[in-house]
């Protein structure tokens, strides 16, 4: 394990040294960002030395990996902050969001994955695979528009008995509110993001347990169990699951990075300040540090759940070994 | 209650702002000199961990003393949230800061600039108690207030003054709007505190000289003076722990979320005093649909700039009234007459006649715009529309005929010009991505000017990549460009149309028309609008005859303003210009 | 337990029976059916997946060809798309036809012989209604973008005066309304499919290729090959994929639809790969595997004859999802405004440029929404539909 921890390390510098010359060779100028016809040429060049970007590209790198290795992200063009100041603001936001909507998705993928397998071919599978296909389809900024203009416009205009804040993390008056209502103000900002989320993905976790449930019902040990005389309940929870669940671990994994893309679609529409959108904006901005900063804090996060896919799939399925 | 309110607020500020300072503390002082940066240390210069923290702590102090102090008025209370599509770059840091966004809140609600303009675009007294001018044009003193205070409790003085513009003078600053000091002595001679409150500024007479001092926010010394110019960037003073003597008192920013502003209890009285509100809110979200859904459902006060189509539903709406402005950005199609097939000027003069900007301004902008025929917006006095009104108008057979003349003319027959030379009449128009309307104004010009003949390609590029194609000197990689441009008070084409910025960053048109020069060398030296009036009439009617962009048009501005919100003014110079004067009614707050 | 699993003995029986009225249709009057209405014998014996498919193509084309004759004529000399167009109609008549005529015709003990994997499998399939019924829909999606040049009512780039036709609701001339530019929504749509479609399919068969070698090699020999394999899979996949996508269309400074289908078909791999690595991990710990090893079968052999076939089942499943994953990711980079050069619409970029008219003009971006939605479902209903039916284990 701890070998395998080790050897994320060059992993994540090469991670590290992709992200950066990605970045610093693609065509365009960030200083040009700044432009304006206010501005002599001696400003702009100023801007770019005062921005690091005199220096040719093997130097930068040189002192960015350096950096890098002190825990400095470096400072944002945009923002004029250092870029780890930035992250630690954002990243627990993007964190509680993906981990609500994971933890709902699975929750609901798993179990309706079961009820599928356990009903196959009922009008319930079918109805079942059809809605969660329907959600699964969508592009997840439209579902999110939907989210807001149903239960941010439509239920306020028809004043539904349950509204939902459109968009951001907290109202305007939080720091007024009672510990209580801080809390259920923070969920019910919660609630229409992570649902956004949560639905995308839970379709496929339901498509990956069924599958998976139904290949294991039909082998011998489950067999064996039901004619023992366990009742249905026990068999599937107890002994089917457990072995049906190793695909869908492997899901866990393979989420982490998606979830990148989907964070990006919902933190915009909702307004959430988080991780996704900050990449997004600054790529758009040529903000370099941040697009770094940013994009080796996911890949590492990705390295990391990774690590634990792993780990999960030797403690349920003891057939695979790691040396 | 109120007031109780606002202490524990600027508290728990101040509770953020350790938590922040930890942050930017041990990265602030030990690594500030990381890899982009020179080899000094802010720790070095006195900011970093303690900077945040000590300044919060210095104005939670100064304004505990004003609680208890509430206005017996009726307009006092409630939170102002204002919504809009972009994060706030450089925050309050006016020495880098050139953002429209940013400018607002540096003028108008967070610091002060020495001048404001009225409704008329006359200067009138703002931090500048008043002012006298030299009878020869070569010298301003500033009087400043005696009772303006950095909300940490120190007074606002000269001092402060002449410290900002020598900062922004000071090349390592990279203060962007450098045009603003071209006629200013920049040498030593060039400012002088004569005491703490008159600071006297010499400077080669021209035109508008009053006007810089209108845009630039003044900054405190007595926090920023030891940071050395090129670190101001990186120091946590812009959007961190932001410390002005404006309206409004900074609380809190939470990055890409919002921004967090309390009435200052300490502001003069003959300047309005405490503003109405209680707080002020300014919230980032990017979505159009999201904002709209918020100010439908009161989520904010103010929608800064719908999109055109947006506003019908506003309109709809019994909760929400649309303001509509002329404001005084333009959007252009830049032609490069490097380009073989745009060098003639006809061939310019016939793409324009050839789109019909009025229909695009009446259906794109739902008539929100005026069709703009030059540089100048309507409103400046220095606009003269008369001479230049119908000359550029939409004529399919005047564009044809002007094609004509040019020697492109359709000889094989498959519905694009060619040239004697057999060369087809093409051209790419390359907008940047993210931007809808310019997108649209691409693909309409693709479509009206192929009826005449002309076959346009339009062409997608992300912001960054589109800047630097059509700014290096040598390339200047396209042939049209679709982008806007937004007009200062203070005109000044030369860097766009002098021959002598040819090779110059915005030299994008490449013009080099000798009368052209000559107007534009002569008129920044202008003092008199008078004598100014006539050759900027001449120049427009230059730029016309010349088309080194077609101007598309002046789009008006359009805010959605809850009807909860009172006494908003909103017009050329900004959205926030009144923020101190709005107040909520009671039932709304 | 044998190889493939496919060969099983009590799998030998032909699952899907042969009744006596299965026979019904075959014949004269059969034959003289299906050169009329090719696909109604088949209905006729209760084979409605085929059938219905067959009478669904054979009538929309007809339908094509008799209403649109002057486009179709027209088009054998126009553009290339407009030649694929008539070309299609006149392949598509004569395919649907002739499969017909030779099923009817064709003797039932011929069929009956088929037991191989592949025809157990279509069998399978083919009961499977709502799978056949997702079938139908991406046959019918495949064939309106092939011939889409025939049946527009409008060019997709041409506007309508700015003025009267912008943002027509639904109805009349427009049948799904026109856009802020006065174009109709109906026409961008059929063209859309183009567009939506290449780019799902090539990514998805550029990704599913390297991901599946990769995987099983990786997987099925282990040792330093599975790291280095794994090591590089962990680093692209690492990699947030929106960041290399727009990075590289900034990069290239082009967002031509080629550029979209291989750096979208680059990216997707990775995923494939792990399930694969996944599924081979414990198979190669199973009997017939360690019996081929016994018998001294070359690795290459064992991977590609007997490994690659027993983890086709999870490759197709993510094959299915990937190809609804990728558009709708391309529908996600136009809504970043990275989206395809236009005029082209592809349906991501019509959901994403109407969306600021959802309050005043629903219609812009809900319908290419719906047409995504629905090609999407369908896609998976099909690649579900294969999943149950390659798998022996669920042929009941």
């Amino acid at each position: 394990m701890v070998r395998r921890l080790l050897g994320a390390i060059p992993l994540v510098l090469g991670i590290a040294t992709i992200i950066f010359f990605v970045v610093n060779l693609a065509p365009g100028d960030p200083a040009l960002r700044f432009l304006n016809p206010n501005m002599t040429p001696e400003v702009l060049e100023q801007i770019r030395v005062n921005m690091g970007l005199d220096q040719p590209v093997h130097i930068r790198y040189v002192r960015w990996i350096g950096a890098l290795a002190r825990g400095d992200l470096g400072f944002s063009f945009t923002s004029n902050r250092p870029v780890l100041d930035i992250i630690k603001e954002l990243l627990p936001n993007t964190l509680v969001l993906s981990a609500t909507a994971i933890g709902v998705a699975f929750l609901l993928g798993i179990l309706l994955g079961i009820v599928q397998a356990v009903r196959q071919y009922s009008l319930l599978d079918s109805v079942a695979s059809i809605v969660g296909l329907f959600f699964y389809s969508m592009p997840s900024f439209w579902l999110a528009l939907m989210m807001v203009l149903v239960f941010g416009l439509f239920a306020y205009q028809g004043q539904w008995f349950i509204q939902f804040p459109p968009s951001g993390m907290q109202s305007v008056d939080y720091a007024f509110l009672s510990p209580m209502a801080k809390v259920q103000d923070r969920l019910m900002h919660l609630a229409l993001p992570a649902t956004s989320l949560a639905l995308v993905l839970a379709a496929g976790i339901a498509r990956y347990t069924r599958s998976s449930m139904l290949e294991v019902i039909r082998q011998d040990f489950v067999r064996t169990a039901r004619a023992k005389g366990l009742s249905e309940p026990v068999v599937i929870f107890k002994h089917a699951l457990r072995n049906a669940l190793i695909p869908v671990i492997t899901l866990l994994g393979l989420y982490l990075p998606f979830l990148f893309s989907g964070t990006v679609f919902i933190e915009s529409v909702f307004a959430w300040p988080g991780m996704g959108k900050l990449v997004v904006d600054s790529i758009l901005e040529r903000d370099y540090p941040v697009i770094m900063g940013g994009t080796l804090i996911f890949a590492m996060m990705v390295v990391v759940g990774n690590l634990v896919a792993d780990v999960l799939y030797a403690v349920v399925d003891p057939r695979i070994r790691y040396d | 209650m109120r007031e109780s309110r606002l202490t524990r607020s600027i508290q728990l500020a101040g509770l953020a702002m350790v938590v922040g300072a930890c942050g930017s503390g041990d990265g602030g002082a030990s690594r500030a000199a990381g890899p982009w940066m020179l080899e000094a240390s802010l720790a070095e210069a006195g900011a970093g961990v303690p900077f945040c923290e000590e300044v919060t702590a210095n104005v939670s102090a100064f304004m505990s003393q004003f609680e208890g102090q509430m206005p017996p008025s009726e307009r006092y209370g409630g939170t102002a949230v204002v919504g809009s599509i972009g994060e706030i770059p450089n925050g309050m840091n006016n020495h880098i800061s050139q953002d429209y966004t940013a400018s607002q809140h540096q003028n108008f609600v967070n610091l002060m600039t020495l001048v404001q303009y009225d409704e008329d675009l006359n200067p009138v007294a703002y931090l500048a108690e008043s002012w006298d001018v030299s009878d020869d044009n070569s010298e301003i003193t500033f009087h400043i207030r005696n009772d303006v205070y950095w909300h940490d409790g120190e007074l606002t003085d000269a001092y402060d003054v002449a410290y900002t513009f020598k900062r922004a003078i000071d090349p390592e600053t990279a203060f962007p709007n450098t045009a603003f000091w071209t006629h200013y002595d920049k040498g030593p001679e060039g400012v002088e505190v004569v005491d703490s409150f008159t600071v006297k500024f010499r400077m080669r007479p021209h035109a508008d000289f009053i006007d810089p001092w209108r845009a630039t926010a003044i900054m405190p010394e007595h926090l920023l003076a030891d940071v050395p110019s090129a670190m101001l960037g990186q120091h946590p003073f812009g959007m961190v722990c932001p410390v002005g003597n404006g309206p409004f008192i900074f609380v809190e920013h939470r990055q890409n979320s919002s921004w967090t502003f309390q009435a200052n209890p300490a502001f003069p009285h003959d300047l309005g005093g405490r503003p109405f509100v209680d707080r002020y809110v300014y919230r980032s979200i990017s979505e159009p649909t999201t904002l709209l859904t918020e100010l439908l459902t009161e989520g904010l006060s103010v929608y800064i700039r719908p999109t055109p189509d947006q506003a019908q539903a506003i309109l709809d709406s019994d909760a929400v009234d649309l303001l509509q402005y002329p404001f005084r950005d333009y959007v252009l199609v830049g032609w490069n007459s490097r380009r073989p097939q745009l060098a003639d000027k006809r061939v310019r003069q016939a793409l324009t006649r050839g789109t019909n900007r009025q229909e695009i301004v009446e259906a794109l902008l739902q008539g929100q715009g005026t069709v703009a025929n030059g540089s100048i917006p309507p409103f400046h006095w220095a606009y003269d529309g008369s001479s230049s009104e119908d000359v550029m108008s939409y004529d399919q057979n005047a564009a044809r005929a002007l094609l004509d003349a040019a020697g492109w003319v359709d000889r094989d027959g498959d519905g694009v010009r060619e040239n004697a030379s057999g060369e087809r009449l093409s051209i790419s128009i390359k907008y940047n991505d993210g931007n809808d309307l310019r997108q649209d104004i691409a693909e309409i010009m693709q479509a009206q000017l192929a009826e005449i003949g002309v076959e346009i390609a339009p062409t997608v590029v992300e912001w960054g990549t589109l800047i630097s194609q059509i700014s290096d000197p040598v390339d200047r990689d396209f042939d049209g460009v679709v982008i806007g441009w937004v007009v200062e008070y203070k005109l000044d084409d030369t860097d766009l149309f002098h021959s002598s910025s040819l090779s110059g960053t915005y030299g994008w048109a490449g013009t080099q028309r000798p009368d052209i020069d000559r107007l534009l060398d002569q008129l920044p030296l202008v003092v008199d609008r008078e004598k100014a009036k006539p050759l900027w009439r001449e120049y427009q009617e230059l730029l016309v005859d010349e088309q080194p962009y077609t101007f598309f048009y002046f789009p008006d501005r359009i805010d959605g303003v809850s009807k909860g919100l009172n006494a908003v003014v909103m017009d050329s110079r900004g959205e926030w210009l009144n923020i101190k004067d709005w107040w909520i009614s009671v039932d709304r707050r | 337990m044998t190889d493939a699993g496919f060969e099983t003995s009590d799998l030998r029986v032909d699952p899907t029976g042969s009744g006596p009225n299965r026979s019904v249709g075959r014949g004269r009057g059969g034959v003289v059916l299906s050169a009329i209405l090719p696909g109604v014998p088949q209905l006729l014996v209760g084979r409605w997946g085929v059938g219905g498919l067959g009478l669904i193509v054979w009538t929309a084309l007809l339908a094509v060809l008799l209403t649109r004759w002057t486009r179709f004529a027209a088009g054998w000399g126009g553009p290339l798309d407009h030649q694929i167009a008539s070309l299609t109609v006149v392949a598509g008549l004569l395919g649907v036809w002739g499969w017909s005529m030779f099923d009817v015709s064709r003797p039932a003990e011929v069929k009956r012989t088929g037991v191989g994997q592949w025809s157990l499998a279509a069998k399978a399939f083919e009961k499977n209604r709502i799978a056949v019924l997702g079938l139908i829909v991406v046959v019918c999606v495949y064939l309106i973008a092939l011939v889409t040049p025939l049946v527009t009512p409008h060019d997709p780039a041409t506007q309508a005066s700015l003025v009267t036709a912008r943002l027509v609701p639904p109805g009349g001339e427009f049948p799904l309304g026109t856009d802020h530019l006065a174009r109709d929504v109906f026409s961008r749509i059929m063209y859309g499919a183009r567009i939506s479609l290449s780019i799902g399919f090539v990514a998805v068969g550029i990704s599913v290729t390297i991901g599946t070698l990769l995987g099983a090699v990786s997987g099925y020999l282990g040792g330093w090959v599975d790291t280095v394999v794994m090591r590089f899979v962990d680093m692209v996949i690492s990699f947030p994929r929106l960041v290399l996508l727009i990075t590289i269309v900034a990069l290239f400074d082009s967002n031509s639809i080629f550029m979209i289908m291989a750096v979208l078909g680059f990216t997707q791999w990775p995923g494939t790969t792990r399930i694969v690595r996944g599924e081979v991990l414990s198979l190669r710990e199973r009997e017939f595997i360690e019996a081929a090893r016994a018998l001294g079968f070359s690795r290459s052999r064992i991977i590609l004859r007997h490994v690659i076939p027993n983890v086709l089942a999870p490759v197709i499943v993510a094959s299915t999802l990937g190809i609804g994953n990728v558009i709708v990711l391309e529908a996600g980079l136009s809504f970043l405004g990275m989206g395809l050069q236009p005029p082209t619409p592809s349906w991501g970029s019509m959901v994403a440029d109407g969306r600021d008219h959802l309050l005043a003009a629903w219609w812009i971006s809900t319908f290419p929404g719906l047409a995504i939605v629905l090609t999407v479902v369908a896609f998976n209903l099909v690649g579900d539909g294969l999943r149950d039916a390659f798998d022996p284990r669920l042929r009941t």
